[in-house]
């Protein structure tokens, strides 16, 4: 029999309890994110953990171009908060801090999610598209993001994996015709996806080295190299993250192997090689390598986009070395901007998505072509320009005119047309509405 | 509590018929209190459900029948893919995804014990321990597995009757409290059986209890079955609210999981909501001490597994059963005097 005094416990200790839990209840907000002086922003990206040498620059760069651009007005008035989650490259973690902006800090919307798996697992797993969330200019070119039934709200910024994959093998069989080819890809999603686009453009490849994510390092590149240099490869493709592609070229280097490489976007960043290889030194390794980008190289300085972000690094980000992941991570801001300012003075969810959907293939941008997003794609940019690295890890345009190689994610040609975008607006401060 | 004298007094557990009301009627408080709160707090309170039914397992396996387990984190995984596997080849429904997942990974639990039988204390510790390492990147070996991506794992959207306003996590929380509370009810009803009383005495001294007819091998192979089916049913819960994937599937799981039961008291199965409720409190504890600091990223991350550090070393100096132990001997020895 529980005794008087112990029932009149266990009821206080009930009544308590519950009136902490409903005093916590929220209230429904009319918008969420959205206050009269503030935006607020998340996103999840690997700031520590194995993907994180590179990688961790692209969210504060896009903090940095927001805070420039809170210096000068905001959007309508308006500042943009942007709060960086770090999700180590672990698809659980994505979701777990997905949630958290979501549900505790109350986002807007998410922009640059980076990474394959951890977008599939958030959009699997947080729902973002049934609840009307946008996630804006992912960083990843898994083609399976341009979907919009399956990613209704998700939007993608580079262009496809499976695009690049036909670009680099149009490439490939243009001046490398008889020769053993090779290919380093994750074994994932985003490899799953390149190696979809080799195969429509009907490149096979003499060896392929699938690596499992999270496990690079100069210990298994050991291995790669070691069945690349046995099957006497001549071309070397590395379709992997950065941390792969620099483990690759460094033991690649010290073992004296030195076929013509060619990289993948997602993984030649010269900075990014050398914090890997913990070697101030190491972007020569990427000397005579042919890569690819949809941008102007982050070293040329003669570019209007790139000399603005060059400076707003400066300013908001000192001692943040200026590379490809600061390059993609403001562009992707600058981007954000204009999609905010489109959705109109007083922004919802769904007048953004309703704003990328009809103004987003017009944003102006360091990209060259246009995004190719509408109501029926969330497709990014897609198209490519080639080079070769220099010594100082700078690639240089094949050509003058720098062609643009484009295509999309399905069995469409290989197109080629001269590099065309939108001229930056004054001061790097879009005005669009 | 009743008291036969000034100086012996007895603590009734509750009856099966109190304890079914207690359990049905907190039940009905959660459902109430879901309704009230916002979406984080629901959707915390679906991962302490399921942080009770892990850290449950442990009680029974260590607490009561004194096996130690350093990988509970593999049953999750085997539960989990158990349950994603047949939903996505079989097409199962979800409520026979969580059956397969018990039986799997309990037939999984029986395996083990059965070659780990001989072992015990560090050496089984190490086999399990073994196991949780190795177990989740197997699903990187095999396709059907889904490899680092995983496999979908889906309880359904909630059903239209309930409304627009009836969120997923909701949903997920319903489910989620509805198992683990049976789940819990069941476990309570074993623990108090000779099943509980068998184990008890098998931790307290094999050997006296195989003198006294118990047979020790069977014992502790039936408990280490049912603590990897209850693990299996939490794995596919959490497969349900998170992903199945090698990556939800971590060692530091099994560490997780042992801390909260040992926090709680490895002994105490009401202790395992406690644990769990301690393990969901800790990171919100490290954001605001965060915040403090400027909202540092660094600090947010390694906080958590500071406090939980410093709780454990503290917990296993001053209270090793447990605070919920702790309170039932002063309780015992109140009532002595």
């Amino acid at each position: 029999m529980i005794s008087l005094r112990r029932k009149k416990s266990i009821l206080a200790a009930v009544a308590v309890t519950s009136f902490a839990l409903i005093a916590s209840a929220v209230p429904a907000n009319a918008e969420v994110g959205v206050s009269s002086t503030e935006i607020k922003l998340g996103t999840t990206v690997p700031m520590t953990g194995i993907a994180a040498p590179g990688y961790n620059k692209v969210a504060p760069a896009m903090k940095a171009y927001f805070d420039y651009i809170n210096d000068n007005g905001g959007v309508y008035g308006r500042k943009i908060n942007l709060i960086i989650k770090d999700d180590r490259y672990i698809p659980q973690e994505a979701i777990n801090k997905t949630n958290e902006l979501i549900l505790k800090d109350k986002v807007f919307a998410l922009v640059g999610q980076l990474g394959t798996a951890n977008h599939l697992a958030v959009t699997s797993k947080v729902r973002i598209a049934s609840r009307n969330i946008p996630s804006l200019f992912l960083n990843t070119g898994y083609s399976g993001f341009a979907d919009v039934k399956k990613f209704k709200t998700s939007f993608m910024h580079f262009p496809t994996y499976v695009a690049e994959a036909k670009i680099l093998s149009s490439y490939i069989k243009e001046n490398f015709t008889g020769k053993k080819t090779c290919l380093l890809v994750q074994n994932d999603e985003f490899g799953a996806d390149a190696s979809k686009g080799f195969a429509a453009a009907g490149l096979t490849f003499d060896e392929t080295v699938k690596y499992v994510s999270g496990t690079q390092s100069a210990t298994t590149a050991q291995t790669w190299i070691t069945r690349f240099a046995g099957a006497k490869c001549e071309v070397v493709v590395l379709f992997s993250v950065s941390s792969a592609t620099a483990a690759a070229l460094g033991v690649a280097s010290a073992a004296g192997y030195k076929p013509q490489w060619i990289l993948g976007s997602v993984g030649a960043d010269s900075t990014t090689l050398r914090i890997a290889l913990n070697n101030p030194q190491a972007q020569a390794l990427l000397n005579g390598a042919i890569g690819v980008s949809f941008m102007p190289d982050a070293l040329d300085t003669t570019d209007e986009y790139i000399s603005l972000f060059r400076e707003v690094n400066t300013k908001y980000s000192p001692g943040v070395a200026f590379d490809t992941n600061v390059l993609v991570g403001m562009n992707a801001a600058m981007l954000t901007v204009q999609a905010l300012r489109a959705a109109g003075k007083n922004p919802t969810r769904r007048s953004l998505i309703a704003a990328m959907e009809s103004k987003g293939s017009t944003f102006a941008s360091a990209a060259y072509g246009n995004l190719a997003v509408s109501k029926t794609s969330r497709a990014g940019f897609t198209g490519y320009w080639f080079g070769k690295f220099n010594l100082a890890g700078a690639l240089i345009p094949l050509d003058a005119g720098r062609t643009m190689y484009t295509t999309d994610s399905g069995t469409g040609p290989v197109t080629k047309a001269s590099a065309k975008r939108a001229p930056l607006p004054a001061k790097g401060i879009p005005t669009n509405s | 509590m009743v008291c036969l004298d000034q100086r012996r007094c007895v603590v009734h557990k509750l009856s099966t018929k109190k304890a079914f009301i207690a359990y049905f009627a907190f039940g009905w408080l959660l459902l109430i209190v879901a309704d009230r709160v916002d979406e984080l707090r629901v959707y915390q309170g679906a991962t302490i459900a399921v942080t009770t039914l892990a850290i449950a397992s442990i009680i029974l396996l260590t607490g009561y029948s004194g096996q130690v387990s350093l990988g509970q984190g593999a049953f999750l995984a085997v539960g989990a893919y158990a349950a994603a596997l047949s939903q996505t080849y079989w097409q199962s429904p979800f409520w026979f995804t969580l059956l397969i997942a018990i039986l799997v990974s309990a037939a999984f639990g029986f395996i083990l014990a059965f070659a780990a039988g001989r072992m015990s204390g560090p050496y089984l510790a190490g086999t399990t321990l073994a196991l949780a390492v190795g177990l989740p990147t197997l699903a990187n070996q095999f396709s059907f597995l889904g490899g680092e991506t995983g496999l979908v794992y889906d309880a359904g959207l909630p059903p239209e009757r309930f409304g627009e306003e009836f969120t997923l996590y909701k949903w997920f929380f319903w489910i989620a409290a509805f198992v683990a509370l049976i789940a819990m009810f069941l476990l309570r009803n074993l623990l108090n059986s000779r099943f509980g009383r068998t184990w008890k005495a098998l931790r307290a001294n094999s050997t006296a209890a195989s003198l006294c007819g118990v047979n020790v091998a069977q014992s502790k192979i039936t408990a280490f079955t049912i603590s990897a089916g209850l693990a299996g049913l939490a794995g596919a819960l959490l497969g349900m609210i998170s992903i199945v994937a090698p990556s939800a599937f971590p060692l530091s799981l099994s560490f997780t999981i042992i801390t909260g039961a040992i926090l709680a008291g490895v002994t105490s199965l009401l202790g395992s909501m406690l644990g769990a409720v301690i393990l969901v409190v800790i990171p919100e504890i490290a954001d605001v001490i965060a915040h403090q600091f400027g909202d540092s990223e660094k600090i947010t991350t390694n906080l958590p597994g500071f406090i939980v550090s410093v709780l454990l070393i503290l917990t296993v100096l001053f209270s090793p059963n447990g605070p919920a132990e702790a309170m039932r001997k002063r309780k015992e020895q109140h009532a002595k005097h």
